[in-house]
């Protein structure tokens, strides 16, 4: 995990991410400073980890197991490691790093939004939203590595990976799926901000996590069983 | 002294279409340096997946310091060190940071770890690269390095696949000195297409062709097979001569040139293999030809493996009997 930990956060790709996010949201909030609500601006910050920074997280949690799979056995697996170790260590590390970079971002989102003129946001409700973004792209991560163990190739993890999130962000609410959404919740992101807080929120969450759940149990059974 | 890899009915079958190991039953014993030997597509490097828990047999099953292996076994791993063909290492690392990293695979406390990894550097040659990125590395420093690797946790039994794929002479040389060197406190599974290497190093073997155990014993019981009454010379001069002086002579059942300057001679049951060689050496010496080398052909590796690979070829429908 550590290692993988510091490959990621050594790459050009993270220091590019990270970069522009907190560019975006800079200009975002400094561009609200005259009328905007905190509530609006948190709400589009976050959202932006949903539509556009989701893109990096897919390509780095589709990786994650397929693009070593020609060092996999010679390097890793023919030492004394457990396949439960590997994978926990794979979904850890990219958890981890989806989480602290959501953090500085969404750090400096939040820091500069509090400053605003309409401070409409409720502190619980503030850190709500939060978590709900947060565990929304730990799903989207533990998919994408889950996607990284089953498929055969990186190219076909983060296609199917593609497909199913923006389904799931755009499709789903269409067929009455809200529970298992990240867009229908992203239409709520301003009232929870406020305080604002419903059961069907709870069954979004609860949803989320089962996903995440159902996700590492069933590549990790999987990868126990196949060959390397 | 025990068994440290023992093979029962050893199957895989990939797919159902492939099957890459069929009913292999090999033993290797404490101390040995076994030779792996077929040819390309054998299923030597299935068989060593199948031996490190990598994949799962099919049918059979492997066992190794007398505990069956599974993907699972990763106690039995840290017993063992392991070279693949042609290692693919993490790029961007350094041979220091891999060792290291390898090191805490196998959960090695810091300080064995540093102080293996720089004598493990040191005795492979690496000292001077060891900051460098394995990118840049040549054939040759990648098999070094992953030489220092499977050592890094002091295996008890190491499994090389083609130690020597891709080496230069010199190369081919210092690895196997080192095989030879290891083999004398480690037991060593070495797979190989390169008969010669075999040969040099090893003191059992086994033998794989089209996924089937053909052999299994020491160097000199797999030469014996094949125990022939053949002479093999090397001429410089007239071969042409030579070889209408043969034709002549009663003692040779019959020849085979090879090439411009050798010759095959296969001589009958009334003459010993040492009035052979003094009947041809008088030919050679009368004839005014140059005699460059002699040898038996059961000194040769490659004449025993090709003949197991034809007997298991002709047996046929023999084989399931």
């Amino acid at each position: 995990m550590q290692a993988d930990l510091r490959g990621l956060f050594k790459s050009r790709i993270t220091y590019g991410w990270l970069l522009a996010a907190v560019f975006v949201q800079v200009v975002r909030t400094l561009g609200s400073s005259g009328s905007g609500m905190t509530s609006s601006v948190v709400s589009s910050g976050l959202s932006d980890f949903v539509y556009i920074w989701s893109l990096v997280i897919i390509g780095l949690a589709a990786s994650s197991v397929s693009s070593e799979a020609g060092e996999l056995a010679d390097s890793i697996m023919s030492k004394s490691v457990t396949r439960l170790d590997y994978v926990l260590a794979k979904f850890t590390s990219r958890i981890a790093y989806t989480l602290i970079s959501f953090s500085v971002v969404t750090a400096v989102l939040v820091g500069l939004a509090l400053r605003l003129d309409v401070s409409d946001y409720n502190t619980l409700g503030l850190a709500s939203a939060i978590f709900v973004i947060a565990l929304t792209l730990v799903m989207l991560t533990a998919l994408g590595v889950a996607l990284s163990i089953a498929m055969p190739n990186t190219v076909m993890s983060i296609v199917v990976l593609l497909v199913l999130w923006y389904s799931m962000t755009f499709f789903f609410p269409v067929v009455g799926l809200n529970i298992l959404s990240p867009g229908s919740l992203l239409g709520k992101l301003p009232d929870i901000i406020k305080g604002a807080w419903s059961l069907g929120d709870w069954e979004t969450v609860a949803g989320f996590i089962a996903v995440s759940g159902a996700a590492t149990a069933l590549s990790s059974a999987y990868f126990y069983m196949k060959d390397i | 002294m025990g068994r440290v890899i023992e093979m029962d009915n050893l199957t895989k079958i990939f797919g159902e279409k492939l099957i890459a190991v069929n009913n292999v039953n090999f033993e290797v014993e404490e101390g040995a340096i076994f030779g792996f030997l077929g040819p390309n597509g054998a299923g030597k490097t299935t068989t060593i997946r199948l031996l490190l828990g990598l994949i799962r047999p099919t049918a059979g099953e492997v066992r190794v310091f007398g505990e069956k292996m599974t993907p699972g076994s990763s106690n039995l791993r840290r017993r063992i060190g392991y070279l693949p063909t042609n290692p693919r290492f993490p790029p961007t690392m350094t041979p220091i940071r891999y060792l290291d990293f390898v090191g805490k695979l196998f959960r090695i406390g810091r300080e064995e770890r540093m102080k293996r990894l720089a004598t493990l550097i040191r005795s492979v040659g690496l000292l001077g690269d060891s900051s460098r990125e394995i990118a840049g590395f040549s054939t040759g420093m990648v098999t070094r390095l992953g030489f220092a690797a499977a050592l890094m946790n002091d295996p008890e039994l190491l499994i090389l696949d083609e130690p020597t794929s891709g080496l230069d002479p010199a190369g081919r040389k210092s690895t196997l000195d080192l095989i030879a060197e290891l083999g004398k406190q480690k037991t060593i599974f070495v797979s190989s297409h390169i008969l010669s290497d075999i040969d040099r190093v090893c003191t059992d073997v086994g033998v794989i062709g089209e996924g089937k155990g053909i052999f299994s014993g020491s160097i000199k019981d797999m030469k014996k097979i094949i125990r022939s009454r053949v002479i093999r010379l090397e001429l410089e001069g007239n071969l042409a001569k030579f070889c209408e002086a043969l034709k002549a002579a009663q003692w040779v059942v019959g020849f085979e040139t090879r090439g411009d300057f050798e010759v095959d001679i296969t001589f009958g049951p009334a003459i010993s293999m040492v009035e052979a060689v003094r009947e041809v050496t008088n030919l050679v010496s009368r004839l005014g030809l140059d005699l460059i080398s002699v040898s038996s052909s059961t000194s040769s590796v490659e004449d025993a493996f090709m003949a197991l690979l034809r007997d298991e070829e002709s047996r046929g429908f023999l084989r399931a009997a």
